[in-house]
């Protein structure tokens, strides 16, 4: 015992040679910021400048008969406040966005719940259902534009053959069908990124969670409701601000399928921004819409990041 | 009355049996335990009880009705799960009041149970948390709560005390017991530990690869193993088996012998409890081995002595403290009505002195 306690004064303590100065963790953050320099020099050149730019030009009136661009302060923004067909824009992408968020996750939902349960032939219908995914936009787009032609397409002739309809329906040149046709076809693209997201929540549902339920007395009504849900409610906040920021930005299958129209039925504010930009070379105005929609696209986006960083710790 | 019964009941996934003829009748009231090693089919067989897994074959009846095709929601069991299972985004209280509110309970009458069974489990403090907010012993003391809220016709347990700490695992163990007889329902306990098995069941369920070896008090286990696996499975330490033959009326050994003028010519192998053993010659049988260790609890000494005819070191419980050196030479005596003797398949043959002494 004595022996014991008498060595720490034989010998005087030292401070071992690999102790780092400023604790275990130094330099572990200058060396995360040197990870990000790649990443971040590319963001400055691809989004940070344009949206600068498109920034600067928000104040400035510039047309295609205008040799330089003209200060003009904050008249843009008021103009887009006044303008009825802008803040008719602003009302399409809301139904656009309300829409496709809304069916993409509950049928997203819906397939995953379906493909969670293990059946014959499951893999293949996992596989066949992120088709869509892998598909590009346009030939989506394609796809959908001959399912709904008013004269050869799929929805036509079988509405035909079931006798539903007498004639053949130009569905894209009235103001709905072409509304729901370019949901429908946004929907069918986002789905199986969404039942991907599900699948992946319901597979860290916790098995013996669902049969203690059952043996509660769940049937699956209350399973779903008061388990499945529950579990997946992060998945889903995450999967609806994904899902607006998405649809906010979407534009190549709403272009190849209506391109805005019948008149501006489809016009959302991405096809607007385009017009305004390459149709009509009124770049001042194109750049102020640009920066009044990512506006409405940086909160959902800051809360879908802020989801993800709770979620990492 | 007979409370649950189980006939003929076989489980297999595919071509794996897991489960083979099963039969099993446990009374009304009763603390069954089901023990045996991992893998060999506890948990399968409390599933199929509670209506989670399917059964391949056979019958399972409560209180005369077949319920095979019963769905779990609908057979009045309640279950202990060996990972808790808490539901994690309810509290305690809903957790606890969870299948009461399912069965559309009056509010008021949700709350009196789950305060009673809270206050069974010295949980009401902890009503209001959510099981993330728990430790392991409490979680523990939750999961047993959203059972008895319930008051079910039958209560599983599927090894609940596993995931504690020792210390914590012997005062579970005594509140079990008192659980017991504060309830007074049939419960059916699974565990991999022959102690929990010894201290709590009025029944034991002794398993192994899919079928029941014994079932029988736990008295009874310990003093009349069917077999060699019940015998080495019950007790602890374990018993001691060594090599054995029967010639002239006396059992021998490659390092001793047994007087016992009534043994069977089948014999192969005794089996002799660590208690049963004592350092010297003066008993009926008689071996000489050679201590290798020593362990030293205190209360007793456990010798481990090799001895010729086991491959293991023979475990002998000396009671209270002894020194002997490592290395010595020394006999092990014992009584023939402590001996129990196996035929080559394991099977416990009857032992005349045995008898005598228990009439
Ligand atoms: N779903 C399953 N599919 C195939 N084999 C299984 C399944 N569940 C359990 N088993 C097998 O059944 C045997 C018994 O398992 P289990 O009842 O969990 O044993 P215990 O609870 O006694 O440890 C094990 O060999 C296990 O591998
Ligand atoms: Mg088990």
């Amino acid at each position: 015992m004595s022996d014991l306690s008498a060595s720490p004064t034989a010998a005087p303590r030292r401070i071992s040679p690999h102790a780092k100065r400023g604790g275990v963790k130094a330099g572990e953050n200058r060396f995360g910021i040197l990870l990000l320099i790649p990443a971040l020099t590319a963001f400055g050149l691809v989004v940070l400048f344009p949206f600068l730019e498109a920034l600067r030009l928000s104040f400035y009136e510039f047309t295609i008969q205008m040799m330089s661009p003209e200060f003009v302060g904050l008249d843009n923004f008021r103009r887009i406040l006044t303008d009825p067909t802008i803040i008719g824009s602003f009302v399409t992408t809301l139904i656009f966005v309300s829409l496709t968020t809304f069916f993409s996750i509950t049928i997203g939902l819906g397939w995953a719940l379906i493909l969670n349960h293990p059946f014959r032939g499951q893999a293949m219908l996992r596989g066949l259902s992120l088709l869509p995914w892998v598909m590009p936009a346009v030939v989506a787009a394609f796809l959908w534009g001959w399912i709904f032609n008013s004269r050869y397409g799929l929805l036509n002739s079988l509405a035909l053959d079931f006798g539903l309809i007498e004639y053949p329906v130009a569905y894209l040149s009235t103001n709905a069908g072409a509304m729901a046709a370019v949901v429908i076809t946004k929907t069918w693209l986002s789905v199986p990124l969404f039942m991907a997201f599900f699948i992946a929540g319901l597979q860290n549902l916790d098995r013996e969670q669902i049969e203690a339920a059952r043996v509660d007395g769940a049937g699956n009504f209350h399973v779903l409701k008061d388990h499945v849900l529950p579990h997946l409610r992060p998945v889903m906040m995450v999967t609806v601000v994904l899902g607006i920021v998405g649809n906010l930005q979407h534009f190549d299958t709403i272009w190849a399928l209506t391109g805005g129209g019948p008149v501006r039925a489809t016009t959302v504010l991405s096809i607007e921004v385009y017009r305004r930009a390459f149709e009509q070379w009124d770049i001042g105005m194109a750049a102020t819409v640009g920066v009044v929609w990512v506006a409405t696209i940086l909160p959902p986006a800051y809360f879908y990041l802020r989801q993800l960083m709770m979620r990492a710790e | 009355m007979a409370d649950l019964k189980i006939e003929g009941l076989n489980k297999r996934y595919g071509s794996v049996s897991v489960l083979r003829d099963i039969d099993l009748t446990i009374e009304h009231g009763e603390f069954v335990v089901f023990v045996g090693p991992s893998g060999c089919g506890k948990s399968t067989l409390l599933r199929m009880i509670c209506g989670l897994d399917d059964v391949t074959s056979g019958q399972l009846m409560l209180a005369n009705e077949v319920i095979n095709d019963v769905p779990s929601s609908k057979r009045g069991i309640a279950m202990v799960f060996q990972s808790y299972a808490l539901y994690p985004h309810m509290s305690v209280a809903d957790n606890m009041g969870y299948a009461l509110k399912l069965a559309k309970t009056p509010k008021d009458e949700i709350e009196s149970r789950v305060r009673n069974a809270a206050e069974i489990l010295q949980i009401v403090p902890l009503l209001e948390r959510k099981p993330r907010q728990l430790s392991g012993g409490q979680r523990q003391r939750v999961a047993i709560g959203r059972a008895i809220v319930r008051e079910p016709d039958v209560f599983l347990f599927d090894e609940p005390l596993s995931n504690l700490d020792a210390a914590l695992r012997v005062d579970m163990r005594m509140e079990f017991a008192r659980l017991k007889d504060r309830l007074g329902t049939t419960m059916i306990y699974v565990t991999h530990d022959q102690v929990e098995a010894m201290t709590l069941a009025d029944k034991i369920v002794v398993m192994h690869d899919g079928r029941i070896e014994q079932v029988g008090s736990p008295i009874s286990l310990y003093n009349n193993p069917v077999n060699r696996f019940v015998a080495g499975f019950i007790g602890s330490p374990k018993m001691n088996f060594l090599a054995a033959r029967f010639t002239d009326g006396a059992v021998a050994f490659q390092s001793g012998h047994l007087h016992m003028p009534h043994a069977s010519a089948r014999l192969t192998e005794i089996g002799i409890r660590p208690e049963h053993l004592r350092v010297g010659d003066d008993g009926e049988g008689v071996v000489q081995g050679r201590l290798v260790a020593t362990e030293h609890l205190g209360s007793d000494t456990f010798a481990m002595v090799e001895v010729a005819d086991s491959e293991r070191p023979v475990m002998v419980r000396i009671p209270g403290e002894r020194r002997i050196p490592h290395g010595s030479s020394l006999s092990l005596t014992f009584d023939a009505a402590n001996v129990h003797m196996f035929d080559a398949e394991g099977t416990a043959l009857p032992n005349e002195t045995r008898r005598a002494d228990a009439a």
